[in-house]
């Protein structure tokens, strides 16, 4: 059984639709990255696992279980328990998911209860130095910041840790520390890591799997090197072969021409269609389902028509 | 060191917004209809009071001369001689001081005792798009009653009707505090209606702006409970706005308890400066306005004292005010 | 963008009906408001729809010709402040420098004042009466809407397309009708709103204390005031006009809330 299952899940502002039928799967000590553009639904896939979102947000369809557990039809006190031992979360503001009217020692304390080491914990993200303890969030560099966050979320040994861009806002020498610091926690601890990502490199080399969203959906899903090597949707074929260059520069990516879409309701077709180079008519109004291509579960009408014309692109481009 | 940079520019400020307000209140004085003499000792002085407060205040100086010596006078505490009791001004104001102070406190005690709990609770449970109309139309009530319709509706139900509680006949507090109480309690409730609305409204405001912090969402992701968080992580952060409110707060009910006092007959400071004012006894209407501002100026200094000591970023955030 | 909701709707309406209320006053509707129409103190009745005074005269006209009174100076008011506070607040925040050091000096020592005790210091200089009220509703406003309006200005100076208008030459006047002034609107019309339930407050205290609108001139803050005295005997004396006043101040906060959230609507979570 999956620790973690998104099942067609939809999720509605009040004027858009961030989530338009999301499918994941997470399982006992995989690491996961969840790839796509500012916009594709990623940070509201990441805070739906823990049933984080905020109040403008509405769930109009599917669901989501932890450890079996239905996220979202959860009594309060259950869903906090399940929060407690199930789930970590690490966010992308280091200095400002931290309450900046407490001392650093003070938060870890209130997380660890009596008796809890805070040394301990803040050594294992590698902040031996006694003075964090004493300084404010503001006081911190983000790199510590976002150690201490990191210390909090694991404190709990969760067995799945999901981490929203928790690199993007740091100095470029940090952020191989701090993932650094976030893997070897979580390999040691045997936790899952779902980890929402623009740095396709990163995530290629440091997770098992790999998701890829468009639209609100995850369009193509598989074995890292897999999906990113030798995709079989067009819009990932896309995203690997511009992501290197944009992704070394921490530049948000634009792998093609055009904007992703902002949903209304639901997507008549293909969400992708428009922006599409494979497109053809069906893909307008019907909406694909799940395909599977080799090892990758995919979203496109195409998929299988396309694979060697995609495969021969990877071999020219290579 | 920059903290103590900040509080002598804080404190430079404050002397600077006292000083304008005095030299508003000298010129305001001066513009009176009747003249300076008579506005101190009233229209009936002899000619040998006006001479000695011509020396006394340098009257034959230039204005700015004059400025100081009042300013001199007034820092030593003498504010003038009332025209209609003939007792000094300061005086006075001193003797009426514990009605005002006794109100005031009444009523910023129950805007923080029920305001503050009201709006964590609503914004706890607030809706996006500003929960229901009930709601707002009940807080919208409480900040559009003016004192003197509320004060006279009271005034009205309790004489007409014996509820318990009597309108009038004050006792001073030193005298017998139950009863004193018993009297005070209408005037206060009156008064505080209006500082409970705006200490909900602000502390809502608040706690609605630190709802969507992400450490809050992090302490959700944690598992904590609601009343973990609201104790440990909101009120702290959601306190600068609503502490800095409670002083602005101070400052209206000084002017709110000028009207009860007035509808409910209270000796105090307002009811004093209502009557001084009618009878144009300016010496005492410069006197009582001069302290409503002063302790104003002084109470927001108090108040930025305190949000100092909640908020350790206040030395980030010093340009907050400006 | 959004439409207001419902309850700022029926606030409007509610403005509405007061502003026809008044307008009915000068038309003759409701009757004369000076005129002698049956006995002393009567409780409301046919003839008399919301009793009659301690003269015999009706207190319905001259609670139409109150609120006519009481909309007004707030209104005059309210709109001196505004051209007042938009035009400092906006050259305090779009030049800085001396100008907004003064200006803000200023602001601050008007600010030290509780409302009512600024508008009784100018009722003693100016004398009792209309001029007195009017002056001390503005003043009592515009220091909030003066800080509020340079914040905006400063916020609104910053921008590329303010800088590019100037290196294209555009004077200063240009530049400040043309493009800080349509940036700073909404805030002035949302601290406007406000500043009209404040200025009606304030006319009310002012004239309740006997120093602002004079009898035999009504206004609600005089009605109030003089139905004070035979409240015992004929509590529609203060109901009538307290209702109206609290009815008038409730539905403009209520539209100032309204449009403060259409122009920022907020966001929240939940706990659980």
């Amino acid at each position: 059984m999956s620790l973690l299952s998104v099942r067609n899940l939809v999720i509605d502002y009040a004027r858009t639709r961030a989530l338009d039928g999301a499918d994941l799967e997470v399982a006992q000590g995989e690491t996961v990255g969840l790839v796509g553009e500012s916009g594709s639904g990623k940070s509201t896939l990441g805070s739906a696992v823990g049933r984080l979102l905020p109040r403008a947000a509405r769930r109009a369809g599917g669901e989501v279980l932890v450890a079996g557990e239905p996220v979202f039809d959860l009594p309060d006190a259950k869903l906090r328990h399940l929060r407690r031992r199930h789930l970590g979360f690490v966010f992308q503001d280091p200095i400002g998911s931290l309450d900046p009217t407490m001392r650093v020692g003070n938060q870890l304390r209130l997380v660890l209860g009596r008796g809890g080491d805070v040394r301990f914990h803040l050594g294992r993200v590698k902040l031996d130095d006694p003075r964090v303890l004493r300084s404010y969030p503001h006081q911190l560099s983000g790199g510590m910041a976002q150690r201490v966050a990191i210390a909090m979320a694991m404190a709990t040994s969760p067995e799945l840790l999901v981490a929203d861009e928790p690199t993007a806002a740091l100095d470029s020498q940090v952020r191989e520390e701090v993932s650094n610091v976030i893997f070897s926690l979580a390999a040691d601890a045997g936790a899952s890591i779902l980890w929402l990502s623009h740095d396709l490199p990163a995530v290629a080399r440091r997770c098992d799997r790999v998701a890829v969203m468009y639209g609100g959906r995850v369009v193509e899903s598989g074995p890292a090197r897999e999906v990113l090597g030798n995709p079989a949707h067009p819009y990932t074929a896309a995203l690997a072969g511009a992501a290197p260059a944009a992704a070394a520069h921490g530049v948000r990516l634009e792998p093609v021409p055009g904007r992703p879409p902002v949903l209304t309701g639901p997507s008549p077709g293909c969400a992708f269609a428009p922006r599409c180079a494979f497109a053809e008519e069906r893909c307008g109004h019907e909406r694909p389902a799940p395909v599977r291509i080799r090892e990758q579960d995919v979203l496109c009408h195409r998929a299988a028509d396309l694979e060697p014309e995609l495969s021969r692109r990877r071999e020219v481009t290579a | 060191m920059r903290l103590l940079m900040w509080w002598s520019g804080r404190a430079l400020s404050s002397a600077a917004t006292l000083l304008g307000v005095s030299v508003l209140i000298f010129a305001a004085v001066r513009l009176m209809p009747g003249g300076f003499a008579e506005t101190v000792l009233g229209p009936f002085a002899t000619a040998e009071q006006k001479a000695e407060l011509a020396t006394r205040y340098g009257l034959d100086q230039p204005v700015f001369m004059q400025y100081g010596h009042w300013l001199a006078a007034v820092s030593g505490g003498d504010f003038g001689i009332s025209m209609i009791s003939r007792q000094p001004v300061g005086a006075e104001l001193l003797a009426r001081l514990p009605v005002t102070a006794e109100l005031t406190v009444l009523a910023v005690a129950a805007s923080v005792l029920l305001g503050v709990p009201l709006g964590v609770l609503t914004a706890v449970r607030a809706r996006p798009g500003g929960g229901g109309a009930a709601g707002r139309l009940l807080s919208g009530l409480g900040v559009s009653v003016p004192e003197f319709v509320l004060g006279s509706l009271v005034v009205f139900v309790f004489s007409r009707y014996a509820l318990g509680l009597k309108v009038g006949s004050w006792v001073p507090l030193t005298q017998d505090p139950a009863a004193n109480l018993a009297t005070m309690i209408l005037p206060a409730a009156v008064l505080s209606v209006f500082a409970i609305s705006v200490t909900a409204r602000t502390t809502r405001d608040a706690v609605m702006g630190v709802l969507v912090e992400p450490y809050v969402t992090a302490a959700v992701g944690r598992g904590e409970s609601p009343w973990s968080i609201v104790r440990h992580h909101i009120l702290r952060n959601a306190a600068t706005p609503v502490v800095t409110l409670i002083g602005t707060t101070v400052a209206y009910l000084l002017g709110g308890a000028l009207i009860v006092e007035h509808v409910f007959n209270l000796p105090g400071v307002g009811s004093y400066i209502v009557q001084a004012v009618g009878r144009r006894d300016y010496a005492v209407v410069q006197a009582g306005v001069l302290l409503a501002a002063g302790v104003f100026i002084v109470m927001n200094v108090l108040i930025d004292l305190l949000v100092g000591a909640i908020d350790p970023r206040l030395g980030v955030l010093a340009g907050r005010r400006s | 963008m959004r439409k207001l909701d419902r309850l700022s709707i029926g606030g409007l309406a509610c403005l509405l009906v007061l502003v026809l209320f008044a307008l009915g006053s000068p038309a003759g509707a409701g009757g004369d408001p000076d005129a002698i129409v049956g006995p002393r103190l009567q409780p409301p009745g046919p003839g008399w729809w919301l009793g009659t005074d301690n003269l015999g005269r009706s207190v319905l006209p001259r609670v139409m010709e109150g609120v006519g009174t009481t909309l007004l100076l707030s209104s005059v008011a309210v709109l001196v402040t505004a051209v007042l506070s938009a035009a400092f607040g906006i050259l305090a925040g779009y030049r800085g420098g001396y100008l907004n050091e003064l200006v803000m000096r200023l602001v601050e020592v008007l600010y030290s004042f509780p409302a009512i005790v600024l508008a009784i210091l100018v009722a003693a200089v100016l004398g009792p009466g209309q001029t007195a009220a009017l002056a001390s509703i503005v003043l009592v406003t515009i220091p909030l809407m003066t800080r509020l309006v340079r914040a905006a200005a400063v916020a609104v100076a910053q921008r590329d397309y303010v800088t590019s208008a100037v290196i294209s030459g555009a004077g200063l006047p240009r530049v400040l009708v043309r493009h800080v002034l349509p940036n700073v609107a909404g805030t002035i019309a949302v601290q406007g709103t406000y500043a009209l339930s404040v200025g009606i407050a304030v006319e009310g205290g002012l004239s309740f204390l006997g120093f602002g609108v004079q009898p035999p001139q009504a206004s609600l803050g005089v009605l109030i005031q003089q139905g004070g005295t035979y409240m015992i005997a004929a509590p529609w004396l203060i109901l009538g006009p307290g209702v109206v006043l609290v009815a008038a101040i409730l539905a403009i906060n209520v539209v100032g809330d309204g449009l403060r959230d259409r122009l920022e609507p907020r966001e929240t979570r939940s706990l659980t």
